[in-house]
C-alpha cells in the first residue's frame, strides 16, 4: 500500500535528509496531524463540531509535563497516561452536553476551551517547579526542560518516536472507523432519529467519540511537550483552535487521511512560507478562504478533491497531448 | 474580603462592558433569529473597524468623528456583503454549517489585522473617555454611560422595531419559518439583508466602544464575541430582553470578582462558567429533535 511504503520512507529516509529546523516541523506535522485526526474523526465520523481541540491539547501536554517533571515514569507510560486522563476530561466534558444539538454542542465547546485558556493563563504550565501546578516563576530562566524517551533523545531519532506513534494513533481510527463503532457514528451522521429507531445507543457512541478524540488528542499533548522541551501559553493561541477545524475541513472529514493533509497545512505550510519570506497570515486568510470554499462547494475537502482535480487536469494533458501528437501525425 | 468601596468602582465598569455585551448580544440575536446565522465573526468585524478608525486618526488625520463613522460602516458593509455573498447558498443548510462559514470570515479577517497592523499595542481614546464625573466618590467616564445606556437603548429600539414595524414584523416571520413568509410575498432576501447590515452596524459600534473600554488589540476584540455569545446563549438567542440582562450580569460579575484577589486570576472565565451552566440547565429536558435545528 502507498500509506506503509510512504510511512518507511519517512522513517528511514527523512531524517537524514533534513535540516533539524525542519526535522522540528515535521515532527510538529505528526503531532498536529494526531490532533486534526481527533477532530476529523468527531466531524466526519459522528457530525460533531468541537471548537476546543487546541485547549484539550494544551491540556493534555499540561498534564504531560507535570508527570514528566514530578515522576521518573518511563515516557510510554506517561504519553498513555496523558491520553487517559485528557479522555476522562474529555468525556465528563462531553457527558451533559451530548443532548445539544450540534450548534450548541460547538458552542459549548467553545466555552470550555475558553475556560481553560483562563485557567492555564493563571496556573502556567510546569516547568519543574513546586507543588502541585508545578510552575516556578524563577525556574523559567534555568531552562529545566521536558524529558524525552531514552530512546529518542535527539531531534531526528525523536522525530521517528513521534511518527510511529502517530502511525499507531491512525490504526486506532481505522480500526474504530471499521468497527461497530464505526458503524454506529455512520448510522448517526447520517440521522439520528433512524439511529435511535435502528437501536443505536446514541450518547454511548457519541460520548466514544468524544473519548477517542479527546485520548488522542492528549497523547499528542504529551508528544508535543517532548517536542518542544518548554511549554508556553502562546503556543496554544485562541485562534489555533479555529485554524485547526479550517485545515481539518480543507483536508477533507470523510477520510482520515484528511487529517494527514491537515497536519501538512497546519504546521508545514507556515514553515514553508517562513522560508520564502512571506507572512504566516497570508496563510490564515487563505484557511479562511478555504473553509468558505469546502463548506459551499467541497464537503469532502482536498483528499478526495485533489485527486479529483488531479485527474481532470490528467485528462485535459492527455486531450491536448493527443491533439498536438495528432497534428504532428498529420503535418 | 473586599470593602464596598473596593468594589464600587468596578461596578461601574461592570456596567459599561456589560451594556456593551449585551449591544453585542442583541446583534447576534436579532441575526439569528431573522437568518438562522450565528455570525462568530462578529468581533472581528468590530476589531477590524477600530482598527481602520485608528488608522485613519493617526496615520491619515482624519476627524475623529468621521473615522468613528467610518468604523461602524465599515462593519455594517463587511458584514452585508457577507450576508449577500454566503447567506444564499448556505440558507437552507444547518445553523451549524452557517455559523462555521463565518469562521472562515473570521480567519480572513484576523489574517488581514495581523498582516496590515501585526500586533502592536495601540490605544484610542475615544473623546468622552475624557470627560468624566463622580458619584459619591466613584469617577465614571462618559464612555462607560455610553456604553452602558447604548446596551438598554438598542435592546429597546430593537424590541420595539421588532413589533411594531413592518420589517421588523417580517423579520420575526423569518425567524419562524423562511419559506412559508417567501410564499407569503415578503421579500425574503431583502430582510435578511437589513438584518445583517443591522447586525453589522452594531458590530462596528460594540468595536468602537470595547476597543476604549477593554484595549485596541485584534485577538483580544475578535474573541470577545465569546462574552456576548455568553449572553445571548444564556437567553436561548430568542429574548432580547434576556439578553440584557445576561450581558449586564456576565459584565458585573466578572468586574466584580476583580478585587476578590484569591480568585481574580480567573475572573474571565465567568462568562464561559454561565454560559455552560445556562445552556446544560436549559437542555436538561431536550430530546433529539427531528428536523432542522430551531432556535
Amino acid at each position: 500500500m502507498v500509506i506503509v511504503a510512504l510511512l518507511a520512507f519517512v522513517l528511514a529516509a527523512l531524517p537524514s535528509m533534513l535540516s533539524t529546523y525542519w526535522i522540528t516541523v515535521f515532527t510538529a506535522v505528526a503531532i498536529y496531524a494526531v490532533v486534526a485526526l481527533g477532530l476529523n474523526l468527531l466531524m466526519g465520523r459522528v457530525g460533531l463540531v468541537s471548537l476546543g481541540q487546541i485547549a484539550v491539547l494544551a491540556l493534555g501536554a499540561w498534564v504531560a509535563a507535570k508527570l514528566l517533571f514530578d515522576t521518573s515514569l518511563p515516557f510510554p507510560v506517561v504519553i498513555l497516561l496523558s491520553g487517559l486522563i485528557t479522555m476522562v476530561l474529555g468525556t465528563i466534558v462531553g457527558l451533559p452536553a451530548l443532548r445539544l444539538t450540534g450548534l450548541y454542542l460547538a458552542l459549548i465547546t467553545l466555552m470550555m476551551a475558553g475556560a481553560i485558556t483562563v485557567v492555564l493563563a493563571a496556573t502556567d504550565f510546569p516547568n519543574g517547579g513546586p507543588g502541585f501546578l508545578a510552575h516556578s516563576e524563577s525556574s523559567l530562566g534555568s531552562g529545566a526542560t521536558i524529558r524525552r524517551p531514552a530512546v529518542a533523545e535527539t531531534d531526528p531519532a525523536y522525530f521517528r518516536y513521534v511518527v510511529v506513534t502517530a502511525a499507531l494513533m491512525f490504526l486506532v481510527a481505522l480500526w474504530h472507523v471499521r468497527s461497530k463503532a464505526g458503524r454506529a457514528w455512520e448510522a448517526i451522521r447520517q440521522s439520528e432519529p433512524a439511529a435511535l429507531a435502528a437501536g443505536v445507543n446514541i450518547t454511548l457512541y457519541k460520548l466514544w467519540a468524544f473519548a477517542l478524540a479527546s485520548f488522542m488528542t492528549g497523547v499528542a499533548g504529551a508528544l508535543l511537550a517532548g517536542n518542544v522541551g518548554q511549554l508556553f501559553n502562546y503556543q496554544f493561541p485562541t485562534r489555533d483552535n479555529i485554524i485547526l477545524l479550517a485545515v481539518v475541513l480543507m483536508g477533507g472529514i470523510y477520510s482520515i487521511w484528511g487529517a494527514l493533509v491537515a497536519g501538512l497545512l497546519f504546521r508545514y505550510l507556515p514553515a514553508l512560507l517562513d522560508t520564502w519570506g512571506l507572512p504566516a497570515d497570508l496563510l490564515t486568510i487563505l484557511f479562511g478562504v478555504g473553509v468558505l470554499q469546502v463548506l459551499l462547494t467541497a464537503p469532502a475537502g482536498i483528499v478526495e478533491q485533489f485527486p479529483k482535480d488531479m485527474a481532470r487536469l490528467g485528462r485535459l494533458v492527455a486531450r491536448g497531448a493527443g491533439r498536438v501528437v495528432g497534428g504532428v501525425r498529420r503535418a | 474580603m473586599p470593602s464596598w468601596e473596593e468594589f464600587r468602582p468596578f461596578i461601574v465598569t461592570g456596567l459599561a462592558l456589560g451594556g456593551v455585551y449585551s449591544l453585542s448580544g442583541v446583534g447576534l440575536v436579532v441575526l439569528y433569529r431573522a437568518t438562522g446565522v450565528l455570525n462568530l465573526a462578529f468581533g472581528a468585524v468590530g476589531a477590524m473597524g477600530a482598527l481602520i478608525a485608528w488608522e485613519l486618526i493617526n496615520n491619515a488625520n482624519w476627524p475623529d468623528g468621521l473615522a468613528y463613522l467610518v468604523c461602524v460602516v465599515f462593519g455594517g458593509v463587511v458584514t452585508l456583503l457577507y450576508g449577500l455573498l454566503f447567506g444564499p447558498p448556505l440558507a437552507g443548510r444547518d445553523p451549524l454549517v452557517k455559523a462555521t462559514a463565518t469562521l472562515g470570515l473570521a480567519l480572513i479577517l484576523l489574517g488581514a489585522m495581523s498582516w496590515i497592523w501585526s500586533d502592536k499595542a495601540r490605544s484610542m481614546i475615544l473623546p468622552t473617555s475624557n470627560e468624566n464625573f463622580m458619584v459619591s466618590d466613584v469617577l465614571v467616564n462618559y464612555t462607560q454611560v455610553i456604553g452602558f445606556a447604548f446596551g438598554v437603548v438598542v435592546t429597546v429600539v430593537t424590541a420595539a422595531f421588532l413589533r411594531y414595524t413592518n420589517l421588523g414584523t417580517a423579520m420575526r416571520a423569518l425567524a419562524n419559518d423562511r419559506e412559508i413568509t417567501a410564499t407569503l410575498g415578503v421579500p425574503v432576501r431583502r430582510v435578511e439583508a437589513a438584518a445583517w447590515l443591522g447586525s453589522g452596524l452594531l458590530a462596528g459600534v460594540a468595536g468602537l466602544l470595547l476597543s476604549n473600554l477593554v484595549g485596541l488589540d485584534a485577538n483580544t476584540l475578535t474573541f470577545l464575541v465569546i462574552s456576548s455569545l455568553a449572553a445571548a446563549l444564556i437567553a436561548r438567542l430568542q429574548s432580547l430582553t434576556v439578553t440584557l440582562a445576561a450581558g449586564i450580569v456576565v459584565g458585573l460579575v466578572n468586574a466584580l470578582i476583580t478585587p476578590i484577589l484569591s480568585i481574580s486570576e480567573y475572573r474571565d472565565m465567568t462568562p464561559f462558567i454561565l454560559a455552560i451552566i445556562a445552556l446544560l440547565w436549559l437542555s436538561r429536558h431536550r430530546e433529539v429533535r427531528i428536523g432542522r435545528a430551531a432556535g
